[in-house]
């Protein structure tokens, strides 16, 4: 044993070397700017060629006032739990019903592969299914007229939310699916089988075998769920705008925000708003996971 | 192979639940085929076309003798060219050294036994919860300073900002390792770094093409950061010409081309999503299990 207790001393030696490359970059490039991020908020900043001048709580306030801010926030928003609520829906529908499909592996391929394009491709792939504009009609006004029906401008600003949360759980259903199926498989069979002798609907299995077993994983998805969706961004500017510029207010998300504030092209840059609107989605992000796993960890008590 | 518990003789009943799943499933699943066939149809496709008769197969250009003069419009109009070199070389080397600088660090949080191993790997994987957009200022402001704004600056990113999410992969594939085979390596008299190389990476291989996989796919796609820090038309990567082609195009009304850059960004993705399809599909639900 006197091999392994050196070997296992030897090995702590190498324990910084092995770590440090890693960390040094997780400090220097996320941990860092984050705080960089907090202190310039305080700050008021035009960008390059200013210099930041303490600002108080002033860019916070100018945030609540702006109507730009508002529409981001609640839009952020609508695709965190709207998006989210519908996406947890649809992957748990389909992976009971994949379960007992034939060929729903491949059905499973299918329902992914949205997840591995661009999200820049996504938006102006989307944007031509949901075009509007008479006799050049995008795919989605194509069918709805040729059933009889009035083509609706899908990408105007007041309804350009929705396509894009209906847009957003349509392709990330098949990532969530994935990992569910991955769950329910680790089930026991024996359980279904039991409650099938005993005719359990399918809706009783699902609420006393499935959703019970699958409840961590869940959790898991739910945090990743929430990450993702806040920080939505391209698929929003391409589909909502005409792609360079930025898209009107209305349809705005808090990723915009930032991004229009500082690199934009409209006006001029307000790095200071820019960095509070940051600090809102972290913190935003933060409270979200947080709660989330609270609620998820009482109910799981509950089993 | 998942076993498939046989249902008992006269237990299944119609269940509205299950028939209203299996519809919405086969509607759905549908309608990506139909979108996928869409997006390469229209490739081939003049505007006309595309508006017109959508689910057509694609003629004008076929019958004129120039089948592929949508993707020569794309590829010399938005520089695709030179992007998929940029984009090839980027991503692969910022993949590689990703995993290079992570794959140490996973196995020094899960097999070296030391205290406090467990809440740095935590602390890493918060990494994975901070909007780019949080750390894209500050980052973006130094870079500039020192002359990086540019491809060699937005390779450094890429690289530091896929490591939590790698190292935290990592860490659950070599938590998963046996004991044994490491302890077998320490008798038999092997340095705790050729352990490492030729007895822990080896066994990791499965986790390691994951992560290197995820990360790809991850960074071909990746947009914003390549907008902010590529201003350079000769260093765009395929996102980012992309991004500015957009405008161009849809300004001209060059439809057909523009579908045709789509399908230039998305179609390697699908080659290799096909090819890879299980090996992505697998690495994933083993690295969220953890």
């Amino acid at each position: 044993m006197g091999a392994i207790a050196a070997h296992v001393g030897r090995k702590r030696r190498l324990f910084l070397p092995f770590l440090v490359p890693a960390m040094a970059l997780y400090v220097a490039f996320l941990v860092l700017p984050t705080l960089a991020t907090v202190v310039l908020s305080f700050t008021k900043w035009a960008g390059a060629g200013d210099t930041p001048k303490p600002n108080g709580v002033g860019n916070y306030q100018q945030l609540l006032n702006s109507e730009a801010f508002q529409f981001s926030f609640v839009n952020t928003l609508i695709y965190v739990f709207a998006g989210g609520v519908g996406t947890f829906v649809l992957a748990f529908l389909f992976t009971m019903v994949l379960r007992d499909m034939r060929g729903g592996k491949v059905v499973r391929a299918i329902l992914f592969f949205p997840n591995i394009v661009a999200p820049v491709a996504l938006g102006m792939f989307l944007g031509f299914v949901f075009k509007y504009q008479p006799h050049k009609q995008g795919l989605a006004n194509f069918i709805l007229t040729e059933l009889g029906g009035t083509a609706q401008k899908f990408l105007a600003p007041d309804n350009v939310t929705w396509v894009v949360t209906a847009s957003l759980i349509w392709a990330s259903s098949g990532f969530f699916i994935t990992i569910l199926m991955a769950a329910v498989d680790n089930i026991p069979p024996y359980l279904y089988e039991d409650s099938d002798l005993a005719g359990a609907s399918p809706w009783q299995k699902f609420t006393n075998i499935t959703l019970p077993l699958t409840w961590d994983v869940i959790g898991v998805a739910g945090v990743l769920w929430t990450i993702n969706a806040l920080k939505i961004f391209e698929l929003v500017f391409v589909l909502a705008g005409p792609g360079t510029y930025s898209p009107p207010n209305r349809a705005w998300t808090l990723g915009i925000f930032v991004f229009d504030r500082t690199f934009g092209s409209n006006g001029t840059p307000d790095f200071g708003a820019a960095c509070a609107c940051a600090v809102a989605m972290i913190v935003l992000v933060s409270v979200l996971v947080v709660a989330l796993r609270r609620l998820m960890r009482r109910d799981a008590l509950q089993y | 192979m998942a076993y498939k518990p046989k249902p008992a003789p006269g237990s299944r009943r119609f269940s509205p639940l299950k028939f209203i799943g299996t519809v919405v499933v086969w509607l759905v699943t549908a309608f990506n085929l139909l979108v996928l066939y869409w997006l390469i149809a229209a490739a081939f496709k003049t505007p006309i076309e595309i508006f017109t008769k959508p689910f057509a197969l694609p003629y004008t250009w076929f019958q004129r003798g120039v089948p592929f003069r949508n993707f020569e419009y794309a590829w010399n109009q938005a520089g695709f060219g030179e992007a998929v070199v940029s984009t090839v070389l980027l991503v692969g080397l910022a993949t590689v050294v990703t995993v290079a600088i992570s794959a140490p660090a996973a196995y020094a949080l899960t097999r070296f036994g030391v205290r406090g191993a467990g809440g740095l790997t935590n602390v890493i994987a918060v990494g994975m919860g901070v909007p780019f957009q949080t750390v894209v200022i500050p980052l973006f402001v130094v870079l500039s300073k020192v002359h990086l704004d540019n491809i060699y600056g937005l390779f450094i990113v890429y690289v530091a900002l896929s490591i939590p999410f790698t190292v935290f992969l990592l860490t659950g594939f070599f938590r998963s390792l046996p004991d044994e085979l490491e302890e077998a390596a320490a008798i038999d008299g092997a340095s705790a770094t050729r352990t490492f190389f030729s007895v822990m990476l080896p066994l990791a291989r499965g986790g390691l093409i994951t992560a290197l996989i995820l990360n790809a796919i991850g960074l071909w796609n990746e947009t914003l950061l390549a907008i902010v820090f590529l201003k350079d038309q000769a260093e765009f990567t395929l996102s980012r010409a992309l991004f500015t082609f957009y405008g161009a195009a849809s300004y001209q009304s060059e439809y057909g081309g523009l579908i045709a850059g789509v399908a230039l960004v998305v179609l390697p993705m699908l080659l290799l999503y096909v090819v890879l399809a299980r090996q992505i599909i697998t690495g994933l639900t083993l690295g969220s299990g953890k």
